[in-house]
């Protein structure tokens, strides 16, 4: 018993031992069970949202033609080199801002979410591993608590105008809605309209890329 | 073990083995970040109740007050609080100084508070934060805080490493060392794991053995070794078992690193590492209820003490809440229970309950403890204000459990039920209002009790114990 009671001992099995069996189990395990699901870089993700032309890409043409004076200004031209940046950019503000924090990315089996969060016959998956195995989700957005809905869907569930007018002052399009308001990601244009800013767009883009991947056909065709 | 200093003449001894600056100013520190991280509490749950008096501001809005909420509890409040407390309980317990106490005890405390605003600043002005929740500092000063932690291996592991070679150490000491090896692999996993060398579900799984880790290998260790420390010296008698004490360590060290992707059952990490954390959550409760009554045993026959005793009153109050949480989690760790409380309120009353309602508890009682006689007095100020703010603490604490608890049914029955999400919201806000009021409690018990550590510390001669206290 003396031995369980000194230093070395107890550094050493406790300290180390049992703390590596533990990351073994918890995470090293499952890091080798995911290892052939492909790690997808921002640049990887573009080229997929271009060649597939998803909807995401649609929105991002989309606000290219109606904030082409900042879009032009702030990200050149649709391609996909300027989608990547602007995903990376909205990535990057989505995290500063806590949003993490009051929305989830993660679609359970269980409780009714794939019939919330997902529209039917579109998009009605729960979460899978390969659609988190990207440059976007290290470390990975699941979030802890829900005040609004989840996101990763969010895609199939509202157009660009919306959030537009969402994340300018959510109660325009959600009554009684406690989301903060955030007109920093927005400013004036030459006729005074107020638009989306850099961090905006990016922002933008960012949350109309989230669950593009899950709608098949691209969202006009399914919408006529 | 101290026996050399128990002898007559040990209290002279033991004065010269503690640097009392280091502990005033730790414990000074980590008291003004408790009330900090309380008031961005408090603004945060004014925004859930759709009444932000900063709307519309950048760097004051109601996600990045969330992150300096959270991160500021780990690193301003409990940091602070724990390292100035072994300041004063290490030495006095191995019978030895720390490892330096003027540059390395120096530097540390400059480098903790340092890092602490740098990750306030970064938060609030430079949108920089880290999306792992309790590791929201800024990815580049996660570096900083590792060899921070490394150093304060060094300062506290010394006088342990010590006295071991001397004899068996006490149970703060297994704790003590422990926790000197295990948080800062525990930062430095959490941190950089799921930023450079994984991804989506692999870095969910380092995410969530992180969020456990930090709390079961960081924050318990140390309050467990000093609750096993200021518990038998204030009630100047053994902890009833040793057996026990043996017990509830081994069980600690092998199955809390096991519990951590209970934070995300039903997601994509593969179903075994979920299943383990389930069994091994059971587990560890049986662990807890071994040490909790190693603990009510030692205070049998004693128990008069509390009425009189404030700072033990906190410890065992503690105890009890810390009690409830693990029994609570028994639960609602399960795959059942997950499908309704997940993502709801329930886990944040369950949150504030462990961290508030035992850690902070704890370092509360146990600085109140320390702190008259850091300035040579016999007991604090107002005998009024520590009676008062003990019970602003404790009812706040408890109405803001209940409250959140029962918030967490109704918003996960709610989303079940499939009603639109809004719904979910206005039901939600009658709870809402109800914390702020709660956490109002909490913070005017916090006021009351940095007030009288303030009166104590400017306080004339004559702040005498009455026999009675000082059982």
């Amino acid at each position: 018993m003396g031995k369980m009671e000194r230093f070395p001992f107890i550094v050493l099995v406790a300290g180390l031992l049992f703390f590596l069996f533990a990351d073994f189990v918890s995470w090293a395990l499952p890091i080798y069970v995911l290892k052939d699901i492909p790690m997808k870089k921002v640049s990887d993700l573009s080229a997929e949202a271009k060649a597939k032309n998803t909807s995401a890409w649609a929105d991002f043409e989309w606000i290219a033609r109606n904030y082409s004076e900042q879009f032009k200004k702030y990200y050149g031209d649709v391609n996909e080199e300027s989608f990547a940046k602007a995903l990376k950019v909205g990535h990057r503000w989505y995290v500063a801002e806590g949003c993490w924090n009051c929305h989830s990315q993660m679609v359970r089996p269980v409780s009714n979410e794939t019939l919330r969060f997902g529209i039917q016959g579109v998009s009605n998956t729960v979460s899978y591993p390969s659609e988190f195995q990207n440059e976007l989700q290290a470390p990975v957005l699941w979030g802890t608590k829900r005040v609004g809905p989840d996101l990763i869907r969010e895609a199939a569930v509202h157009n660009i105008d919306w959030q537009v007018a969402h994340l300018y002052n959510p109660e325009s399009t959600s009554p009684g809605s406690n989301m903060p308001r955030y007109p920093w990601y927005f400013e004036k244009d030459e006729k005074g309209n107020i638009v989306p800013n850099e961090r905006g767009i990016g922002l933008l883009t960012y949350i109309m890329w989230l669950g593009s991947w899950e709608i098949k056909p691209t969202k006009e065709w399914a919408l006529k | 073990m101290a026996t050399n200093v128990a002898t007559a003449g040990g209290e002279a001894q033991l004065t010269n083995l503690v640097n009392y600056t280091l502990v005033k100013l730790h414990v000074a520190m980590g008291l003004i970040f408790f009330i900090i991280v309380g008031l961005m509490g408090f603004l945060y749950s004014l925004q859930l109740d759709g009444i932000y008096p900063f709307p519309g501001i950048e760097f004051l809005s109601a996600g990045r007050v969330r992150m300096i909420h959270t991160a500021g509890a780990a690193y301003g409040f409990l940091v602070n609080m724990f390292t100035g407390l072994l300041y004063w309980a290490v030495p006095r317990f191995t019978g030895y100084k720390v490892f330096n106490e003027k540059y390395l005890g120096g530097f540390m405390f400059i480098g903790l508070q340092a890092a602490v605003l740098i990750t306030v600043v970064a938060i609030l002005f430079l949108g920089m934060a880290d999306n792992v929740e309790w590791g929201e500092t800024p990815w580049w000063l996660d570096p900083i805080i590792v060899a921070w932690l490394l150093l304060h291996g060094i300062q506290f592991g010394a006088p342990i490493l010590k006295a071991s070679q001397k004899a068996p150490l006490y149970v703060t000491g297994w704790y003590i060392s422990a926790m000197l090896v295990w948080t800062p692999l525990v930062v430095f996993m959490g941190n950089f794991i799921p930023r450079f060398w994984s991804a989506g579900s692999g870095a969910g799984a380092v995410q969530s053995t992180f969020i456990h880790d930090l709390v079961g290998l960081y924050v318990t260790p140390v309050a467990w070794g000093l609750m096993y420390y200021f518990v038998p010296v204030i009630m100047k008698k053994p902890m009833w078992s040793h057996g026990l004490s043996l017990l509830g360590f081994w069980g600690l060290a092998f199955f809390y690193p096991l519990n951590g992707v209970h934070h995300f059952l039903w997601s994509p990490i593969p179903m075994f590492a979920q299943y383990s954390a389930v069994f091994a959550t059971v587990a560890i409760e049986f662990a807890v209820t071994s040490v909790l009554i190693n603990f009510m045993m030692t205070l049998r026959g004693s128990a008069e003490v509390l009425k009189y005793n404030v700072p033990l009153r906190y410890m065992y109050t503690g105890a009890i809440f810390y009690w409830i949480t693990c029994f609570q989690c028994a639960f609602h760790v399960t795959l059942t229970f997950q499908k309704v409380i997940h993502f709801t309120d329930w886990v944040t009353g369950h949150a504030h309950l462990i961290m508030f309602g035992t850690f902070g508890m704890w370092v509360l009682g146990m600085a109140e403890y320390v702190w008259p006689r850091l300035f040579g007095k016999e007991t604090m100020y107002s005998k009024g204000m520590s009676e008062g703010a003990y019970w602003l603490l404790t009812i706040g604490v408890i109405a803001m459990f209940v409250d959140l608890t029962a918030a967490g049914l109704v918003q996960g029955f709610d989303w079940i039920g499939l009603n639109p999400w809004i719904d979910s919201v206005n039901f939600s806000k009658p709870f809402w209002y109800f914390r702020s009021v709660a956490g109002i409690m909490m913070l005017t018990g916090l006021f009351m009790y940095a007030m009288n550590f303030y009166k104590t510390a400017v306080a004339g001669k004559g702040l005498e114990a009455q026999l009675r206290e000082s059982a």
